[in-house]
């Protein structure tokens, strides 16, 4: 019974947790995005604009729910649950800290650590675009059409190198619970580096990164939603609250990709050449590690904000030319080295 | 003849890619700091290409062509002759006016002879080009500076002459009135004729300092 609560309390906290990140997010986007391109941004609603999201919250509760006339009612709903839940479900293999001891009981802070967590987190990444081209294709509308199909073609291309690029991560760490992936990235490997996947796997992350990028939809993969191309893509007939859940679940994801990026390369909640444990009590460790965790998902999603105000979108070929004929090859490339280097070395 | 396209040889780095990306991402945070520091810094306008209007106002010329308001000459008289100029040039003809003959008891309070015992002007049909204040004989109607204009009700948009008189009031209280652009012909009190004469000679400088003993002056009368 203790460890249904337990379970349930850090479901409900994680969710509230990366619903907190998303709603900030929106904010971070927008007066990021004022910065670098000589503006001021939302700056009036609460100290720094920060209730800007609230008030636009408010403006997509209020607004008339239009379903267009010859949609696919059932589907045109379903499109952006379909799409936000995913990007929710991921998190729950992502170990957000390592662990907690509250009253003589220990907590891992990880919603479950199953040990096939690699596998899932993957699996709901393709999940995602289900979201998206349910949403294009029920709208009955052929710029959204257009971009549900974008987004598929980009996800299958895209999905194969950031997997290949995970395989190798698990081949270095030799499991695949994202847990165990985390704590084996403690402590330095040659003296001199921690023991992160970055250091381990440079051209993997490079691998990663840029897919995540496609996988989030965010420029420069922007395709689905290429505002100059196709209107606003799958979400072009869609708004109020609807639209309102198709954005969320955008931030949303880029929270679970910085998380998976932090987990898989950049050492989880470890901070380098630095073991928290030793020095730090059983409840203050893992409140430290949590914060860790997230200070080093916070500077990703604002790579993602400082990557799409600096670069270009791609053309569509040049996105699936970069897959298939880059991507695909590199990744392969980091594979077969990965492999023999293990196996030379064991 | 159409200008032959030109195939640009990337180097390496370039075709990578990345580092391009990394030059560029480079350059956005220097403007991001940029920005970010200068939202710190205090008082208003603190970013150089916003100004964060309804705090932060821009400066406006003089000779800003905004809501029109009725002048009063030194002795607070109208200078008003109701000729109805002003009427007849507007091309969105949205001044009416009538004119009338001043009374004996109220000569104090008119410069002419004549005076327009009705003056209105559609602020909805105005299209501010000034031509009123040009044709004036009297230098009678001015448009002056204020720009905000918005109102609930068309109702509101309508200015008759004593909302017209009190927007010279309170430009002539705050200091905003701009230099008179020519000789005002009306008859004059023979008193102060010589000040009139030396603006005309030298437009420029000479009219703005001429013209704040003139405020001063009238401030007094009011008071």
């Amino acid at each position: 019974m203790d460890d249904w609560l337990i379970a349930l309390i850090k479901v409900v906290f994680i969710w509230v947790w990366v619903l907190l990140i998303a709603v900030i997010m929106t904010w971070v986007e927008r007066r990021g995005a004022s910065m670098i391109q000589d503006r001021l941004g939302p700056n009036r609603a609460g100290p720094f604009g920060l209730l800007q999201p609230l008030a636009d919250g408010i403006k997509l509760f209020t607004k008339e729910d239009i379903v267009p006339d010859k949609a696919k009612k059932i589907l045109f709903s379903l499109g952006p649950i379909l799409f936000a839940l995913p990007a929710f479900s991921a998190y729950a293999v992502v170990p957000f800290g390592d662990k907690i001891v509250l009253g003589g009981k220990e907590i891992i802070l990880q919603v479950s650590d199953i040990n096939v967590g690699f596998l899932y987190v993957v699996a709901l990444g393709s999940m995602a675009v289900y979201g998206i081209i349910v949403g294009g294709w029920a709208s009955n509308n052929k710029y959204s059409i257009l971009g549900g199909l974008r987004s598929t073609a980009q996800l299958i291309s895209y999905e194969v190198p950031l997997g290949l690029a995970l395989l190798a991560i698990t081949l270095i760490y030799g499991t695949f619970s994202l847990r165990e992936i985390a704590l084996a990235q403690q402590g330095t490997f040659l003296g001199v580096f921690p023991n992160w996947g970055i250091f381990k796997q440079p051209l993997g992350f490079i691998l990663f990164i840029v897919t995540a990028y496609a996988e989030a939809n965010r420029v420069p993969f922007d395709l689905p939603e290429a505002e100059s191309e196709i209107v606003s893509g799958y979400h072009t007939e869609y708004g109020s609250m609807r639209l309102g859940l198709y954005l969320f679940g955008e931030y949303v994801n880029l929270c679970t990709l910085s998380a998976l990026i932090v987990t898989f390369y950049f050492g989880a909640w470890h901070l380098p050449y630095i073991n928290m444990a030793a020095f730090l009590g059983p409840i203050s460790y893992g409140i430290a590690s949590f914060l860790v965790f997230f200070l080093k998902v916070s500077f990703f999603l604002w790579l993602f904000v400082w990557v799409r105000w600096t670069v270009p979108r791609f053309r569509y070929d040049q996105v699936m030319g970069l897959g298939w004929k880059a991507l695909i090859p590199l990744a392969l490339i980091n594979l077969f080295i990965t492999a023999l280097a293990i196996q030379l070395t064991i | 003849m159409a200008k032959p396209v030109v195939e640009k040889k990337y180097t390496l780095g370039e075709r990578i890619y990345l580092l391009e990306i990394l030059k560029g991402m480079v350059l956005t945070w220097k403007h991001f700091v940029f920005n970010f520091m200068a939202s710190f810094r205090s008082g208003p306008h603190t970013v150089p290409t916003t100004w964060q209007y309804p705090e932060d106002r821009r400066e406006i010329s003089p000779i800003f062509r905004g809501e029109h308001m009725q002048t009063l000459d030194d002795q607070g008289r109208e200078k008003c002759i109701g000729c109805g100029m002003c009427a007849k040039i507007c091309p969105a003809q949205c001044i009416s006016i009538v004119k009338a003959k001043v009374p004996e008891d109220q000569q104090e309070l008119y410069a002419g002879k004549t005076y327009s015992s009705s003056f209105n002007i559609d602020l909805l049909r105005c299209i501010f080009c000034g031509f009123c204040e040009e044709v004036c004989p009297t230098n009678a109607i001015v448009l002056g500076q204020g720009y905000e204009l918005a109102e609930y009700r068309r109702e509101g948009c309508q200015r008759d002459k004593a909302r017209l008189i009190e927007n010279f009031r309170l430009a002539r209280e705050s200091g905003k009135l701009k230099p008179q652009r020519k000789p005002v012909i009306v008859a004059e009190p023979k008193a102060k004729p010589a000040p009139e004469g030396g603006a005309q000679k030298d437009p420029g400088v000479q009219k703005v300092e001429q013209a704040k003993p003139k405020k001063a002056a009238a401030a007094k009368e009011t008071t």
